[in-house]
């Protein structure tokens, strides 16, 4: 929880509304950006995520499973966050379940798409290794080490990193002659295939104080916020996912300017991402 | 399984009976904590931050207004076991463990130099490869001394076992589950008293006496390097104050 003075509200709105705020930045900026890969070696892949004063440890882990009978052309992909006691004593026992559900559904709704899985970052269909028999389910666990606000942004970067980390082990499989007995699967420990994860989209969250809107709020302005949008983009420009937090109400004609502004954002910090990945993968590689 | 080579007498991780695995610690790891740390023991990788001393905020759980409160949590990620598995929050093993240390930094810390206060010690366990237990007493002291709390002494500890009629210290994960006898020992170094002493399965008195001398000698070295940490950091606050 964060207490504030009268003054100290007043210094952050003030800032907010010159376009200096508290720690020099201007209200489109994003605080320092420090990613590092494989972080767990026993996870598939991995990678921590700073921004600031927050810090994110994310693991991709496959798993062979069945695939569902409503979909048996399709793996599986769940996506669970947890938020460390180490960042916020409130998180302490059951006091994180909330924040941490609140934030696996936000990125579920931005990254696995619909119920029937269209739209999804993730192509589900090449998860699949023998049709209705078995596919790779694809564990995504978010660590919330240190928490200074901005968490969703955070976690969505942190994701898109450990996924283009992530490396899937080439599986061999023997088709036995009966159509009805499980097929025999040898997984390879050298041979790992790739993601692709150029479609992976990023997550801007504007946050709305006073009549201006910001990025990367730390959790000071966060606690002076009026109401939050977070939008996730690809590549491309296109708008995966919204999600709308905190009491006041927006008009729909500054929804559709944050919009704008976090397309355009998007792209900057998906290029700043995408050059800190192969940094930290050169860093790995050596 | 041979746990230990006949012929060279080397561990399964190629490692002596009596070598340690790689330590390394690292102070300041969470920004916005009071005091922080990671530990690592080989693959067991551990985070601890400590928040105070504060105002209690729950005054029911107050026992004794003269001194401080040391609460302690102690939880698993959920990517820290090789496969993994959703355990749900304060199961009984963690509840165990929050306990033993809580009780053992308990020890160290002038708790009657903070009536009326609580400290808050949480760790995260990120990899779990044997010796969690020590890992994280280890990162509590050093995430401790890092918040500034005034403590007794150092107080580190290690795990030692009996394998295939030898003493090893540090037991990673595969020694930990071959189903020998497993000995934790947390010492306060400086004092020379022991703090914490488990031990599981049996084993003869003599035999006892070497492994534990093992897992002291362990301690030992691991506060030395604790010490070291802790200067090269103050050698850093030094330089920045100028």
């Amino acid at each position: 929880m964060v207490a504030l003075s009268e003054g100290e509200k007043h210094f952050i709105r003030g800032g907010i509304e010159q376009d200096i705020r508290t720690d020099g930045r201007r209200r489109l900026q994003f605080r320092a950006l420090s990613v590092e890969t494989g972080v767990i070696p026993q996870a598939n892949g991995s990678a921590r995520v700073r921004l600031g004063g927050t810090e994110i440890i994310t693991s991709v882990k496959a798993e062979l499973g069945k695939p569902s009978i409503l979909h048996p052309d399709q793996g599986k992909v769940s996506i669970f966050v947890d938020c460390s006691p180490t960042a916020e004593p409130m998180f302490e026992g059951r006091g994180s379940e909330e924040l941490s559900a609140e934030l696996s559904v936000a990125l579920q709704r931005c990254l696995l798409g619909g119920k029937s899985g269209a739209g999804a970052a993730i192509d589900l269909s090449s998860l699949i290794v023998v049709e209705g028999k078995v596919c790779w389910d694809l564990y995504i666990d978010g660590l919330v080490i240190s928490s200074d606000g901005n968490l969703l942004d955070a976690l969505a970067a942190a994701i898109k990193v450990a996924l283009s980390d992530t490396g899937i082990p080439k599986v061999n499989v023997s088709l036995s002659a009966a159509s009805d007995e499980e097929p025999e699967v040898d997984v390879s420990d050298e041979e790992f295939l790739q993601f692709d994860t150029s479609s992976v989209p990023v997550i801007i969250t504007l946050t709305k104080v006073g009549r201006h809107y910001i990025i990367d709020a730390t959790s000071e302005e966060e606690s002076q916020m009026s109401s939050a949008v977070s939008v996730s983009v690809n590549r491309h420009g296109q708008i995966c996912g919204l999600t709308k937090r905190g009491g006041a109400g927006l008009d729909p004609s500054v929804i559709f300017d944050m919009i704008s502004v976090a397309k355009h954002v998007s792209q900057q910090f998906m290029s700043l991402l995408d050059s800190e990945i192969a940094a930290a993968e050169a860093e790995a590689a050596e | 399984m041979e746990y230990v080579n006949p012929l060279t007498g080397f561990r399964v991780d190629g490692r002596r009976p009596n070598e340690m695995r790689q330590l390394k610690g690292e102070v300041g790891v969470v920004a916005r904590a009071d005091g922080s740390a990671l530990f690592e023991m080989g693959n067991t990788r551990v985070i601890a931050a400590v928040y105070g001393p504060r105002e209690i905020q729950n005054r029911g759980q107050q026992v004794n207004s003269n001194e401080a409160l040391v609460r302690c949590e102690y939880r698993m990620a959920e990517f820290s076991t090789g496969d993994r598995r959703r355990k749900p929050k304060g199961d009984r093993r963690s509840t165990e463990i929050s306990l033993v240390i809580r009780q053992t930094m308990e020890a160290s810390i002038l708790t009657h130099l903070m009536p009326r206060s609580q400290i808050d010690i949480f760790v995260q366990v990120l990899q779990a490869d044997g010796g969690t237990r020590s890992a994280c007493i280890n990162a509590a002291t050093l995430a401790l001394a890092d918040a500034g709390i005034p403590m007794r002494d150092i107080v580190t500890s290690c795990s030692a076992g009996y394998l295939c009629s030898t003493p090893l210290l540090d037991l990673n994960y595969i020694e930990d589950s071959a189903g020998g006898p497993d000995v934790t020992v947390g010492i306060l170094t400086k004092m020379d008293k022991v703090t914490l002493l488990q031990m599981d399965a049996k084993l003869p008195m003599d035999t006892f006496e070497n492994v534990m001398e093992l897992a002291i000698e362990g301690c030992k070295a691991i506060a030395t390097y604790i010490r070291e940490v802790l200067l090269e950091n103050t050698k850093r606050l030094e330089c920045q104050r100028g």
